[in-house]
């Protein structure tokens, strides 16, 4: 290898390393924090404790901003996959008029931003008594997902032979039974990343909940941080960043199972926003 | 059989995602308050609301405030760093990958509250902060980065959270490319950054426009990121369209313009989704 390429690929590193610390040193305070006994607002050498994370477990509020997120995505997450699944399934096997319509008019629905429908909704639900209850977000949050679920899927059960369902038809199933035995089995893989798309979305969702929710008792962790952030005067920093751990974990991990599934564009562009 | 099938799916998304988008354009034309006298009786007030707009510094300028914010993160920032990213990450000798590559993921991944509360420290005005002691090992001053350059700050988050998406997307199209052609190129004697001008972006141009616009559309939609972070402010410096309708409907309780607002930024939005959906040449 001649020197000048040594010094080319050398360079090429350096811009990698510079870039990946930009993507990692904004994480040292909430990692270092996190089990840091006198932890504060920036970062500093921590005196090693996991008292944070036994206080945000044992704390009063704390344990119920977890119980709601993981209430509200888990519901929201199942809700999304039942209607999703089903519509997939229509959208794959029936040929009907508006059908290619009602494609392009949902894959149009990513483009409207949250934020300019948000007003409208806050007072429809208002209007419907669905404000601030479980109930209400967890619907907003299902119907929100459904394009991106009802394009995978249907992508999914598009790529199984309909020989097979036949097949089952012929043993003497229903409809309903063929789609149970043939294709639940089968659409495994987009099922999988339809729903962990769908929980990300909901476990990260800012505004939806900041909205529709004012009880404190119902607030998610996506709120309950904000508010704790805010705060001003009595922040506890330290465990302010150990719930700011436990909220970014669950996605972290999802993700690594996702990378695979998310290869193609137009599904790529689910994952974004 | 197809109303017991596609039914939940089509009532789901018409009550919460359709009539939502079209009450608001009734809204929009309406004087609704959430509190007060308005909010019992609201009055058909016509194009009032958007001739208010139109002619509001304050939204004018968050029009402009969320322009730039798109054009320097979303066009320029993410863009620049996610090719950069994506061609490095396909170089055959580089080792560590897998690490690299989830280094740069992991901005995306985390929620955007978590986003935020990061950089708050990281931006601290305090002299300990990340930022601070950064330039304090190049001998600058401290400074209060949200306060003095507030725009500057919440760009640069936004690249920060931004360049995975654009590297993922661009790692996608790049796969397309037959290495031959690049070797050939290669050996005809074209350098590393003729490769690329004449060779890759020409083949690529496609799922780089369609990356632009799908980019534009979310950027347009960031709240939570920003409001986090400086809830609009100082002043008004980093109020981009997002922030002032929440402030209007939800702090201001003026649901009528609140209301036109997001209508103005829905056909805006429209103009660049309609594209999309054109260039994207999906199957159905």
């Amino acid at each position: 290898m001649t020197s000048v390429r040594a010094i080319q690929r050398g360079m090429q590193y350096v811009l990698l390393i510079m870039l990946a610390l930009f993507c990692l040193v904004p994480f040292a305070w909430v990692a270092l924090s996190a089990v840091d006994a006198h932890a504060g607002p920036t970062v500093g050498a921590p005196a090693f404790t996991m008292g944070n994370f036994v206080d945000f477990f044992t704390e009063a509020d704390t344990p119920r901003l977890l119980a709601n997120s993981l209430i509200i995505s888990v519901s929201a997450t199942a809700l999304n996959l039942a209607c999703g699944i089903l519509g997939a399934y229509a959208l794959s096997r029936f040929r009907f008029r508006g059908r290619k319509f009602f494609m392009f008019s949902i894959l149009l629905i990513r483009v409207i931003p949250p934020p300019a429908t948000i007003v409208a909704l806050y007072l429809m639900m208002v209007k419907m008594q669905l404000d601030n209850s479980y109930l209400g977000l967890i619907l907003v949050e299902a119907a929100a997902a459904l394009p991106i679920t009802l394009w995978l899927l249907k992508g999914t059960i598009d790529a199984i032979p309909f020989e097979l369902e036949e097949a089952a038809w012929m043993d003497g199933s229903t409809r309903l039974g063929a789609i149970h035995k043939v294709i639940l089995p089968l659409v495994g893989p987009g099922l999988g990343a339809a729903a962990m798309l769908t929980f990300m979305a909901v476990w990260g969702d800012f505004l939806t909940p900041l909205v529709l929710l004012q009880d404190p008792d119902l607030y998610p962790l996506s709120i309950g941080l904000f508010r704790a952030f805010t705060a001003f005067n009595q922040v506890d920093w330290g465990v302010l960043a150990a719930s700011a751990m436990v909220y970014m974990v669950p996605p972290a991990i999802l993700y690594g199972f996702l990378r695979r599934h998310l290869l193609r564009s137009s599904l790529g562009g689910a994952l974004k926003g | 059989m197809l109303p017991l099938l596609l039914g939940p799916s089509v009532v789901l998304i018409a009550v919460f995602v359709i009539a939502p988008a079209i009450y608001g354009v009734y809204l929009s034309l309406t004087n609704t308050q959430l509190t007060g006298f308005a909010a019992r009786d609201p009055q058909f007030v016509g194009l009032d609301n958007y001739r208010n707009l139109l002619s509001s510094d304050e939204f004018l300028a968050s029009l402009g405030h969320t322009g730039q914010f798109v054009f320097f993160s979303a066009i320029i920032g993410q863009t620049v760093l996610g090719m950069a990213a994506a061609l490095l990450l396909r170089r055959t000798w580089l080792r560590g990958k897998g690490l690299f590559g989830a280094a740069i993921l992991l901005p995306m991944v985390v929620p955007e509250v978590v986003a935020s509360l990061t950089w708050a420290s990281v931006l601290s005005p305090r002299e300990d902060g990340t930022f601070n002691r950064l330039i304090g090992l190049f001998g600058g001053a401290a400074a209060a980065p949200l306060q003095e350059s507030p725009m500057l700050s919440i760009i640069i988050v936004n690249i920060w959270r931004g360049i995975a998406f654009a590297m993922i997307m661009f790692q996608a199209a790049l796969e397309d490319i037959p290495d031959e052609l690049i070797e050939a190129s290669r050996v005809d004697g074209a350098g590393a950054v003729q490769v690329f001008r004449y060779v890759t972006l020409p083949l690529i141009r496609g799922p780089v426009f369609l990356y632009l616009l799908l980019t534009t559309i979310t950027t347009v939609g960031v709240f939570g990121l920003v409001y986090f972070l400086t809830q609009g402010g100082p002043g008004s410096a980093t109020q981009l369209t997002s922030i002032y309708i929440f402030q209007h409907a939800f702090q201001y309780s003026q649901i009528g313009l609140g209301s036109a607002a997001s209508v103005i930024l829905l056909v805006i939005l429209m103009v660049f989704g309609l594209t999309y959906v054109r260039l994207a040449k999906v199957d159905v």
